[in-house]
């Protein structure tokens, strides 16, 4: 546009002549930007006027702002490079807020930027004033209130580089109503000065922890590899197929960790935790070695901590040297880069390999662990997705569907499953598809989620209409909030206080919105449903029946052990 | 083992930068007994000691996580036997004419001095560990104590300088 033909003769002069706006699109351009979720509003107009002066910048408009963070978020995590969203302050500001705490707690690179009223007014309560950088100060990175026009352009580069280096979070600017209008002066290709957060620290006992943990792997009898998120976010697939390969170690995905490793890799052994498979989780607990590679030791994976793989040692790397030893002690902490920690810890681990303890772990292995009770099961629904799309990129939300989608799913390929982990939100899965549609446009999306979910952010259908995103809708419809009702049937004695939830006709509601809808109760109409589904240019939606009562195993009660799983269907109760 | 672990923190001194430092440690809900933050010899660096009634594992994740934070410099943790504690306090309280002499023994023995006198009242200044400071407090708790001020607690590592970054 010509407001940027006259850049460079702009930067050269003295007089300044572009808005702190057009600073803020250029920093975005800089930044590589094509694509912002975001929601116009009073504090943030100024930015709005002129972003049609920057038609690479695509600015999609979200029903709500929750989705604009979640759709940055999908975004970010299909793409690895930071997903931007924008809202107004007060209210649009706020509304951020659990997409923004959804990815601190995933480690997700993002930008959120809002608007906020003008300088003179702050501290005044002024109209739709809010401290959203007090609000998000335990959920962001880093965020930061950009207080002058000579200041915006390195926030923005700040911003980018702070979300990106070392474990990826959400970094939030809030820029004044006034600033955004305040005259300034572009130049553009400044390096970014930052002041203290170290987010890299190579230690220097490095080549010793190598060379113990190199001894660990060898010596071990019963050695695993739990593999994280920091696989994902490190590209570090290679280097840990090689590993196991070389090694013959048996690999366990964490729920962020799943599609780090082919699931049908005969060294593949599932997911632990909660939800474990029963023979990952006794693998665990009979391990002497675990090796765990970019991820956090979350209280949904090790159960209850005190019982947790009591004879194993623990190799930990991580890029976050502040996880290392967090939740279990460690015999080995690594802090650095995954995937060049693998490197160098390859030339270090001569071939061996496992058969004996994998024989042995063969036998914890339990022939079905799901109960389903015939009909439409979410393994058959699955199945028919998978083979039916091919290569795809699968977002789930969270829930009872979300375990089944996380074990039940064979992932092959790297970084194609998607879900909120740490946070477990709720209404994650349809606007991240979005973005992760934005990302990946050359493949297909499903967002799959359970009836709960799907209505907290179903208005975001509107938004793939009018922005023709093409993400393809699974709802598994079991008339329930379906995890919180199989917690409340094992241990609140089966009282459904306010778990049952009645849902719209989701096929006149495809409809209403302009989009192909199918329901599908039967087995015998799937196939054709989720081909048309797939077949569909636009986005789609089919709602799936499946049974009410259906649960999900097996389950480790909060705070148990993993060693002692739950299997099947507690006892009815007896009426007295 | 669970003792007062110090952890010093050199950060921006922008007060957006405090509160994301100290909002961190509430956040980690670390047992905080003592906060004070106060200049440095480097323009636009304030020092904030913080004595936190912890191992000194919990103190070192601490440290891990300012480490992290933007606007910090640098952050170390050490066990107050590893360096110099001290706080100030002080002290404003009413002593009978006729038991002068005796505030003045009290004052001498803790090398506090008289810093502020009124007819209704003198204002004593000490310094020392913060076991130093209450043993002094306990022994003044024989005047009248109207109102006591006390700094927090700052703290100098013997074997290590957090100017330069150096940490162990």
């Amino acid at each position: 546009m010509g407001v940027d033909s006259h850049q460079s003769s702009v930067a050269s002069r003295q007089s300044p002549t572009v808005t702190g706006s057009q600073i803020l699109c250029r920093a975005l351009l800089e930044q590589g930007v094509d694509v912002l979720f975001g929601y116009p509003g009073g504090a943030i107009m100024p930015f709005y006027h002129a972003l049609p002066e920057y038609p690479q910048l695509r600015h999609i408009l979200v029903r709500h702002e929750q989705a604009a963070a979640h759709a940055a978020d999908g975004y970010a995590r299909a793409s690895g490079r930071p997903g931007v969203c924008v809202a107004t302050s007060g209210p649009g500001a706020t509304n951020l807020v659990t997409g923004l705490a959804t990815a601190h707690m995933d480690s997700a690179p993002l930008v959120a930027i809002t608007g906020q009223v003008s300088r003179s007014m702050l501290g005044r309560d002024a109209f739709q004033e809010t401290d959203i950088i007090g609000i998000t100060q335990p959920i962001t990175k880093h965020n930061r209130l950009v207080e002058d026009v000579e200041e915006l352009a390195d926030a923005v580069r700040e911003a980018f580089q702070v979300a990106q280096e070392g474990r990826p979070g959400p970094v939030l600017l809030d820029v004044p109503k006034d600033v955004q209008n305040q005259r300034g002066v572009w130049t553009g290709g400044q390096a970014v000065r930052r002041s203290g957060g170290q987010f890299v620290r190579h230690r220097t006992d490095r080549p010793t922890a190598l060379e113990q943990a190199a001894r660990l792997i060898a010596d071990a009898q019963r050695p695993l590899i739990m593999a994280g998120h920091g696989i994902l976010l490190a590209d570090a697939y290679a280097e840990l197929r090689a590993l196991a390969e070389r090694t013959g170690i048996p690999v366990i995905t964490t729920l962020l960790g799943i599609s780090g490793f082919p699931a049908s890799h005969p060294l593949h052994l599932g997911m632990p935790g909660m939800h474990g498979e029963v023979h990952v989780n006794r693998a665990i607990q009979q391990a002497d070695l675990i090796i765990g590679l970019g991820l956090r030791f979350d209280d949904r994976v090790t159960g209850n901590l005190a019982s947790f793989a009591r004879g194993a040692r623990i190799i930990h790397v991580e890029l976050d040297a502040s996880e290392i030893g967090k939740n279990v002690p460690v015999a080995v902490g690594i802090h650095g880069d995954v995937r060049v920690v693998l490197q160098q810890l390859l030339q270090l681990v001569a071939r061996r390999d496992c058969d004996g303890w994998r024989e042995e772990i063969e036998t914890f292995r339990h022939s079905r662990e799901e109960h389903f009770r015939g009909g439409l099961s979410p393994e058959v629904i699955l199945d028919s997705i998978s083979r039916t799309t091919g290569r795809c990129t699968i977002v789930s939300d969270v829930g009872q569907h979300q375990m089944w989608v996380a074990k039940l799913y064979p992932y092959q390929h790297a970084n194609s499953h998607i879900t909120s982990g740490g946070l477990g939100t709720m209404g994650f899965a349809v606007p991240a598809a979005m973005g992760v549609a934005l990302a990946r446009p050359d493949e297909p999306v499903w967002a799959i989620s359970g009836d709960g979910g799907f209505q907290m952010n179903m208005q975001e259908i509107a938004t793939m209409v009018q922005e023709g995103i093409p993400v393809k809708m699974a709802v598994f419809n079991n008339g329930y909030l379906g995890m919180v009702r199989q917690w409340q049937q094992f241990f609140h004695e089966r009282r459904y206080s306010a778990t049952p939830i009645w849902s719209p006709d989701y096929v006149r509601l495809a409809q209403a919105y302009g989009i192909a809808g199918w329901r599908v109760d039967h087995s015998d109409q799937l196939e054709e449903c989720v081909q048309a589904a797939v077949a569909e240019p636009g986005p789609s939606l089919i709602e799936f029946t499946i049974e009410q009562e259906a649960n999900v195993f097996p389950m480790i009660p909060p705070g148990g052990s993993l060693s002692e799983p739950i299997e099947g269907d507690p006892a009815p109760l007896v009426p007295a | 083992m669970t003792a007062s672990q110090a952890v010093a923190v050199l950060l921006e001194d922008r007060l957006v930068t405090f509160t994301r430092a100290v909002g961190l440690i509430r956040r980690r809900n670390l047992p905080v007994s003592s906060l004070a933050v106060g200049p440095t010899t480097t323009p636009g660096i304030s020092r904030l000691t913080l004595m936190i009634d912890s191992d000194s594992s919990t103190a070192d994740r601490a440290v891990q996580h300012l480490q992290k934070m933007v606007g910090v410099r640098a952050a170390i943790a050490f066990a107050p036997s590893e360096g110099v504690t001290r706080e100030l306090a002080l002290v404003k309280l009413r002593a009978p004419h006729d038991r002068f002499a005796e505030l003045l023994d009290v004052a001498q023995l803790y090398q506090a001095s008289i810093v502020d006198e009124s007819p209704e009242s003198v204002i004593l200044e000490l310094s020392g560990s913060e076991a130093f400071v209450l043993s002094c407090l306990r022994a003044l708790e024989r005047f009248e104590i109207i109102e006591v001020a006390r700094s927090g607690t700052v703290a100098l590592g013997s074997g290590t300088d957090l100017q330069s970054g150096t940490t162990p």
